[in-house]
């Protein structure tokens, strides 16, 4: 016995500067006892199948809602529906894979050539605009996860004044944006990473982000849903898509009158109720006009400078991804080649890539965050530009009406509007 | 008002369009799996064993476990991956173990042979007893994510953090590959 | 909700909120506690057990300490786990709290309901629009301006690192913020992405980097910097190797080799002229000069293979000699070695040619410094840095030391002195702060500011005939000659001579030091090596060869070719410890290059590359 440990240790002193590659260092013993080697049990994951029961949900909850919100006005069927998805989708499926991530895998399919997109993750992301442009966003008022946590803890929304409403509106898209760049560059999923509410469903998750989950909840309870009016990505394209929609909640039934008594608006946590403005004095006509042509004109300069901007800023951004993260580290600060504590390099150097490559393809990446910086300059130059205009366009509203694009179609103002 | 109703309709239909025509575009390069999904993998022969597998990962206890591919163990009385090194005394003492949770168990087979397996609920996912069998052993154990346990995140935060992009997204058919069939590297898709 | 609005009932059910609520927050509290508790003592990673085992390796008898192993591992295992399930516990009952909380609040609202008052509208609709669209403008133009602002403080590391070649040293200051760098990539990552989110956030990394000129600052020791890629050194860009100082930071260098059976030898190559001057490196070209009296050609080799790549025939000059000047054989006229920058070679020639050609050997600039007055011929190598080529032209007639543009060959500095003439090459070193150009001449040792060529300091030590360069370290230069002294200088306004020795002294090889250690290669064949600080005789060895070539320090040994072939390697040690005495089979009297896994070495007519 000693000797053999003896054999062992020599050995294995012996083999000690062989490289940390596996290698067959000793032989497959053969047993005389007749033991029989365990398998090793490889469990697989879930196949595929569970997430189609998922669609079809996601599909009767979308219609369940659209019926409800349109037809037959019964706001606690829409209630009922976002508990069931707060519990189905949120802690059951654990709220992943949803709509709002699924932007970053279509454009990773459309960026990346390796990806192959599943159509699941297709439909996920299709289904709830292409119900958007129907019916409204019907997705934000029952189906979606993160809403309706979000609505069920509305206790005494404050008021927020239009301004600020609007400019915090363009948050979404600057949120959109980047999440794009980040995922065509293959970076990162930031819109997954920074979700605030997913460490709740999961049960756990980074300390930090339970904590951010918290805070927005507590928030949610005086600013009502803060994560779907200000930082949503998705939403972004749902209150697009949700302006065309064939047909829309009403606050009052479809057949009769608005009284004007403005309950409705009290009723809405969301501000997403337009007031009438056909009393108003309508402002000159000739001075109008010429602020918007003066828009129309300035709106390609915005893009322009934004995109020269967006140009300029990919340098930083471009940190975001790893590769030229580590090749800036490495020449910027040479120091920590001799740091052991610093693992991403160590496994660089390990590695035995030089730094030529991996400059190189560092290079790559960051061609690509120029172009890409670019788009995005131009694209929030244009968002930014087209909000402000849009203040400018009067579109006679002759009665109390939800704002299509805003609208989340969770009929409160339904139980509120007296009209039947 | 029908002016309204028209561009409400030609809006409506424009965006309709321009979904189908990303839907088309993608579905047209083949980029479409019907049936496919993905799981996430690590790759052994990549893996540095860095820990933070034991860290990163979403859920409280890691959803990365230490695997033992068997065939390839060589059932060593002096295991690398078990003891720590300059042990002088092989016993099961804490003292000697690289294991920080005890989830390496040592049994007695035969002489001189030592059956090791691993108590899935202890291991934490560090990766040390891997480190060692891989520098001063066969290679058998090795660091994988166990699907049971694994949530299947869109974007898998260890693998953002893996200093040798070791975990990528691969097909759930071949997603719990063990060392031994784990001849080539898995060809990856990326993350 | 129709529920009874009585008083007793809205109490009770405030009563219950303000209830839930308090649990709620114990709970959380408890949870906050707990992560702080597992962040800072993490169990699994206790330092007590880690120091405890520590101990226990070295006394693996000690029974007691056996024990106490076990037990604070069993803790420590326990405490783990009861940190995962407290976790678990606290969560679902938070989240059971909160459920609560949530209900009841949503019931008391209920029950507190009123019709509320009407949403002001705020009069005039048109206010609120101009409001927004003003706001929208000033929020759209913060995020711009915080974006350009943020790019204009970014520093683009992989243009530098295209352009120079080289990676940025690292500013004093940034050194104690270097450390900072070690936060995970994840955090770091998460501040770049949220820049542009966020306008207040300003990436991190661009604070530390001020100026846009960072990469010019300098290492504060007067050891060279590392030039070298991330994968390893493929560099060797003049004489002596970086700043001309001896060392080099290859790795991998071979220690075993034999030029006559080929052992170990990656390739050899016949060279067509001969020259005195060692081989430089850069990436995959060699570069090396050789001259007779017609032709004085630059040659570039490819290292990898031993091709030859180009040569370039130093012809065609303005104010170049018709016939060159008279000069030793020995020495010949292409003695100085050629020095590279990467982007240019540069090349000087016993005639007074100096002359500048791209990678690729087209001529980018050429001119005549007149042509030497010297009895041996002009053996000064090249070095340049930061665009500046410093060419050491001490002749019978007039001591110069010049700086020329790398790019065009205008001259930038030239330092006048009154010295008699030298066969060393200039040497760069970070002393007292400052960039400095060492030059040994007779009798003056001279330190001018690399920037400006102003003499920062020179000190009369020396006499007869130098050729060896200086040697720097550690704040300190040693310069020496034969029949003179090997002198410890201490630079500054008042130079002064910390120790000297006056035995074993080389005429034509320059010391090299590193680690404490000063080596010293003699024209008749002692190599002995010294304490660098005190001067204390350490060991030495006696060869029948002598050595005209000088030592170079790499990978923790010292490299020391002698005339006959031979390279001694010793280890850089206080003892001596020799590592080996493998021959190329040539004469040689040159210094050897090195890369990574090679060595270059010159013979009389071959030129070798040692490695696998």
């Amino acid at each position: 016995m000693k000797g053999l440990k003896t054999i062992l240790l020599i050995l294995i002193l012996l083999v000690a500067f062989d490289s940390v590659q596996a290698q067959q260092r000793f032989p497959k013993p053969e047993f005389k006892t007749g033991y029989t080697q365990p398998v090793p049990d490889t469990p697989l994951p879930h196949g595929v199948s569970r997430k189609f029961v998922d669609l079809t949900v996601l599909l009767t909850v979308m219609s369940l809602t659209a019926w409800f919100a349109i037809r037959k006005r019964w706001r606690r069927g829409i209630l009922i529906l976002s508990v069931f998805s707060a519990l189905y989708f949120g802690f059951l499926r654990q709220g992943c894979i949803c709509p709002v991530g699924s932007i970053q895998n279509v454009v990773l399919a459309l960026a990346d050539p390796t990806y192959v997109i599943p159509l699941y993750v297709l439909l996920f992301f299709l289904l709830p605009l292409v119900f958007s442009l129907f019916f409204g966003r019907v997705f934000c008022g029952a189906a979606c996860p993160l809403g309706a946590i979000q609505d069920l803890l509305v206790f005494k929304p404050i008021t927020i004044a239009p301004w600020l409403r609007k400019t915090l509106g363009i948050f979404p898209y600057v949120y959109l944006g980047l999440a794009v760049l980040f995922a065509a560059t293959g970076s990162e999923f930031i819109i997954c990473r920074y979700d605030p509410f997913i460490g709740i469903y999961r049960m756990h998750g980074p300390y930090l982000m339970i904590l951010l989950g918290i805070a927005f909840l507590l928030t949610g309870l005086f600013i009502a849903r803060p994560y779907c009016r200000f930082i949503c990505p998705y939403g972004a394209l749902l209150n697009i898509t949700s302006r065309f929609s064939r047909w829309h909640l009403s606050v009052y039934p479809a057949k009769s009158k608005c009284i004007e008594c403005k309950l409705c608006t009290t009723g809405c946590p969301f501000e997403a109720i337009d007031f009438p403005d056909v009393k108003e004095p309508r402002p000159e006509p000739r001075r109008n006009a010429r602020r918007f042509i003066l828009f129309f004109i300035l709106i390609p300069v915005i893009m322009a400078a934004g995109g020269w901007i967006g140009s300029k800023s990919h340098v930083f951004l471009s940190r975001a991804n790893q590769t030229v993260y580590v090749a800036e580290l490495l020449i910027s600060h040479p120091e920590l080649r001799d740091d052991p504590a610093n693992l991403d390099i160590q496994t660089f150097l390990a590695s035995g890539k030089s730094l030529e490559t991996l400059v190189e393809e560092a290079q790559v990446i960051r061609h690509k965050f120029y172009v890409g910086s670019w788009i995005l300059g131009v694209f929030l130059g244009l968002v930014i530009g087209l909000t402000a205009l849009n203040q400018l366009i009067y579109r006679r509203k002759e009665d109390y009406q939800a704002n299509k694009g805003a609208c989340y179609s969770c009929g409160r103002c339904i139980d509120y509007c007296p009209v039947e | 008002m029908n002016r309204k109703n028209f561009i409400n309709r030609s809006g409506r239909w424009l965006l309709f369009g321009g979904l189908a025509y990303l839907a088309g575009r993608i579905i047209y390069r083949q980029k479409v799996s019907p049936s496919g999904k993905y799981s996430w993998q690590i790759d052994p022969y990549k893996c540095t064993q860095c820990g933070r597998c034991a860290t990163e990962c979403v859920r409280g206890l890691s959803a990365v476990k230490c695997v033992h591919a068997y065939q390839l163990c060589g059932y060593c009385d002096l295991c690398g991956g078990y003891f720590k090194p300059n042990t002088h005394s092989l016993n099961t003492g804490a003292e000697n173990q690289l294991c920080p949770t005890g989830a390496l168990k040592r049994k007695f087979i035969e002489e001189p042979f030592f059956e090791y397996t691993i108590d899935e609920e202890l291991c934490n996912g560090c990766g040390k007893c891997v480190k060692g069998c891989s520098s001063f052993g066969n290679g058998s154990l090795q660091l994988q994510i166990r699907h049971k346990l694994c949530e299947n995140c869109n974007e898998c935060s260890i693998a953002r953090v893996c200093p040798s992009d070791a975990i990528t997204r691969v097909p759930v058919e071949a997603a719990s590959q063990i060392k031994g069939d784990f001849i080539k590297p898995v060809t990856p898709a990326p993350k | 909700m129709d529920m009874q609005k009585s008083p007793v009932h809205i109490k009770l059910v405030s009563n219950l909120i303000t209830l839930s609520g308090i649990f709620c927050l114990v709970v959380a509290l408890l949870l906050l506690i707990n992560f702080i508790h597992i962040e800072t003592a993490k169990p699994l990673e206790s330092e007590a057990l880690k120091s405890l085992v520590a101990q226990f390796q070295g006394d693996q008898q000690n029974e007691v300490l056996k024990q106490d192993i076990r037990n604070l591992d069993l803790l420590a295992r326990k405490a783990f786990f009861t940190g995962q399930w407290q976790v678990r516990t606290g969560s679902y009952l938070l989240l059971f709290g909160g459920i609560v909380f949530a209900i009841l609040l949503k019931v008391y609202h209920d029950m507190k309901a009123r019709i509320g008052e009407p949403l002001i509208t705020g009069g005039s609709t048109q206010i609120a629009r101009l409001l927004s669209q003003r706001w929208i403008l000033i929020t759209g133009g913060l995020l711009f301006v915080s974006a350009l602002a943020a790019s204009f403080m970014t520093t683009d590391y992989l243009k530098i690192y295209e352009e120079t070649g080289q990676v940025v040293q690292p500013k004093q200051e940034q050194i104690v913020k270097a450390v900072d760098v070690e936060n995970t990539q994840g955090e770091r990552r998460k501040e770049e992405g949220e820049s542009e989110g966020n306008q207040d956030a300003i990436p991190q990394d661009s604070i530390q980097q001020s100026p846009v000129t960072s990469h010019l600052s300098l290492v504060t020791d007067t050891q060279p910097p590392v030039t070298t890629d991330a994968s390893g050194v493929t560099r060797h860009a003049s004489f002596r190797g970086h700043w001309g100082q001896g060392l080099s930071k290859a790795v991998n260098l071979p220690v075993d080799w034999d030029g006559l059976s080929g052992r170990n030898i990656k390739w050899k190559v016949a060279l067509d002229k001969k020259g005195y001057n060692s081989p430089i490196l850069w990436d995959d070209k060699l570069f090396i000069a050789g001259a007779n009296a017609q032709a004085r050609v630059i040659y570039c080799y490819d290292r990898n293979t031993g091709s030859l790549l180009w040569q370039h025939e130093a012809s065609g000059i303005a104010g170049s000699p018709v016939t060159p000047p008279r000069v030793q054989e020995d020495t010949g006229l292409s003695a100085p070695t050629l020095a590279t920058d990467g982007e240019r070679v540069y090349g000087i020639f016993g005639t007074g040619d100096i002359l500048a050609t791209d990678m690729n050997g087209k001529r980018i600039w050429a001119k005549n410094l007149g042509v030497p007055d010297n009895h041996y011929g002009h053996s000064s190598s090249l070095i340049c840095w930061k665009n500046k080529l410093i060419v050491q032209f001490d002749t019978n007639t007039s001591g110069r030391l010049l700086a020329l543009d790398c790019a065009t060959g205008e001259p930038v500095w030239n330092h006048a002195r009154t010295t008699k003439i030298s066969w060393a090459s200039p040497v760069l070193a970070e002393l007292n702060g400052k960039l400095q150009v060492i030059t040994v001449t007779s009798p003056t040792v001279y330190g001018n500011d690399f920037e400006t060529g102003a003499e920062l300091w020179a000190l009369d030590c020396l006499g007869g005939e130098v050729g060896p360069s200086a040697a720097v370290y550690d704040g300190l230069v040693y310069a020496t000659n034969e029949y003179y002294r090997l002198a410890a200088i201490r630079p500054g306004p008042a130079p002064e001579i910390i120790w000297e020795a006056d035995e074993y002294l080389p005429e034509c090889s320059s010391p090299v030091a590193a680690d404490g250690l000063l080596f010293v290669a003699t024209s008749y064949g002692i190599f002995l090596c010294y304490d660098a600080k005190t001067g204390q005789k350490l060991w030495e060895h006696e060869y029948g060869q002598g050595f005209y070539g000088s030592p170079m320090i790499a990978e923790g040994r010292v490299y020391i070719m002698d005339r006959g072939g031979a390279m001694h390697i010793y280890k850089v040690d206080r003892t001596k410890t020799s590592l080996g005495d493998p021959v190329i089979g040539e004469k040689s009297v040159v210094t050897p290059a090195f890369a990574d896994g090679a060595i270059y070495l010159r013979g009389e007519k071959t030129l070798f590359c040692v490695g696998k």
